[in-house]
């Protein structure tokens, strides 16, 4: 046995694929017995009654955290290697040259899969401006990204299944490409800064091709020690936040507030209440998942989400050095009754 | 000690990020005891002019060295021929 996990260590120094086998057959055995494990935490190693409220709560916090904990550095390795292959430049150089439409589809499904952090939001919108393309273009790009955000799409994945994430993958590029063609025909060229129309743009570099597989997967490492560093409290709190729910809050309490039947106006009062808000996505979820639990309902609950995340002060801030005011005002709006119609949409669906 | 580079110019509006990797490149300029100047740079013009739409950008006597995510150490030691 020693010989065997010697000879694969070596193996992995020599081949980069073997590390990340190794470390995929982990990840599979520790995923596996979670369940197991946190059953034994709450039942056995504390002496909790099983059916007990705390003892609820005690299970569901230590299978929530470590589940939430490996999918998300599971997939947030998978994301980045799927992305090192993507670029700004690589984007700017598809859109240009696209019209609107067609530019916006392709924008902001280029806006998901291209790496890209918030405080990049002014130099990529001078570089794609700059290159002609259309400013409604330019916003189903930036819109995207931060709407369809990775952690919250992997939390969602691991707490409600595939299909409310695809569902909100789907209204993430919905949000985007019509967000992009309503400010597209707005005509609102004039409400960009002056000076962004003089500045000339070099062109970049694009680091994308050039990297090995080797590279990949140490950015895929990278990725994944950042975002946990980051976010790992959010979890801690969410999930805390989350158990305590679950464990003490009866069943249907929410449900004449955020249910399905609730009055029409909870889903935009809960999304306007949620734009000044701005958290992490991976904070937010575990508390979406008891609520919903609790009867709220579910397209209430996505709609909170995404105006929590997905419009952030920060962001909206360094925009403002090359968009004014005005334009400022109609991107949040647009966004905004874009979100509160997806909540309406999903609660009719679902 | 020279290595041929003056100026290094750390590009980006100012987020954490961008402090991150001007903690490494000044720490890897003290370590070594270079005489070149470090200096952050937020202006969105000087971005456009080089071409970085992503940040954090390193730049070396006006040239993009690297752009759009922080740099280990070892690699600010290559990329100044340190190593």
């Amino acid at each position: 046995m020693v010989t065997t996990a010697g000879a694969m260590t070596a193996k992995a120094e020599a081949n980069p694929w073997w590390r990340v086998a190794l470390a995929a057959v982990v990840w599979t055995a520790a995923y596996l017995l979670i369940e197991p494990l946190s059953q034994w935490v709450a039942y056995g190693l504390a002496g909790l009654p099983r059916g007990s409220h705390l003892g609820g709560a005690v299970a569901f916090f230590f299978f929530d955290v470590p589940k939430i904990l490996l999918l998300l550095s599971g997939m947030i390795f998978v994301i980045t290697v799927v992305r090192s292959f993507f670029s700004a430049e690589r984007a700017r150089r598809l859109l240009s040259g696209k019209r609107v439409g067609l530019g916006n589809v392709l924008a902001a499904a280029l806006g998901i899969v291209t790496p890209f952090c918030s405080c990049s939001a002014v130099p990529l919108f001078i570089g794609f401006v700059e290159s002609g393309i259309p400013l409604g273009v330019t916003f189903s790009f930036l819109i995207a990204a931060p709407v369809i955000n990775e952690v919250a799409l992997i939390l969602l994945l691991g707490m409600f299944g595939w299909k409310v994430a695809a569902l909100y993958v789907s209204s993430g590029l919905a949000i985007a490409i019509v967000t992009g063609l309503v400010m597209g025909r707005l005509r609102l060229e004039r409400y960009v800064e002056e000076f962004v129309w003089r500045m000339q743009f070099r062109g970049g570099e694009d680091e994308s091709a050039a990297l090995s597989w080797e590279d990949r997967f140490a950015q895929g490492r990278d990725a994944v020690s950042e975002i946990l560093k980051k976010v790992w409290a959010y979890v801690l709190v969410g999930i805390a936040v989350g158990a305590g729910i679950h464990g003490y809050v009866p069943t249907d309490a929410l449900a004449g507030y955020m249910g399905k039947d609730a009055a029409w106006w909870s889903v935009p009062l809960v999304v306007l209440a949620a734009l000044p808000l701005y958290s992490n996505a991976a904070g937010m979820a575990p508390v979406l998942q008891a609520l919903v639990e609790k009867g709220a309902a579910l397209g209430t609950a996505l709609a909170f989400m995404m105006a929590v995340v997905g419009v952030s002060l920060p962001e909206t801030i360094l925009l403002r050095r090359v968009l004014k005011p005005q334009l400022i005002a109609v991107f949040v709006g647009v966004v905004t009754v874009a979100i509160i119609v997806t909540g309406y949409l999903f609660n009719a669906v679902l | 000690m020279a290595t041929g580079v003056s100026v290094i110019e750390v590009l980006g509006p100012g987020c954490a990020r961008c402090y991150e990797t001007l903690r490494v490149v000044r720490h890897v300029v003290d370590e070594a005891h270079l005489e070149c100047l470090v200096e952050k740079n937020e202006s969105v013009e000087r971005m456009a002019d080089l071409g970085v739409m992503r940040t954090p950008a390193v730049v070396f006597d006006g040239k993009v060295v690297l752009s759009g995510r922080i740099p280990k150490t070892e690699e600010v030691r290559h990329l100044l021929g340190l190593s």
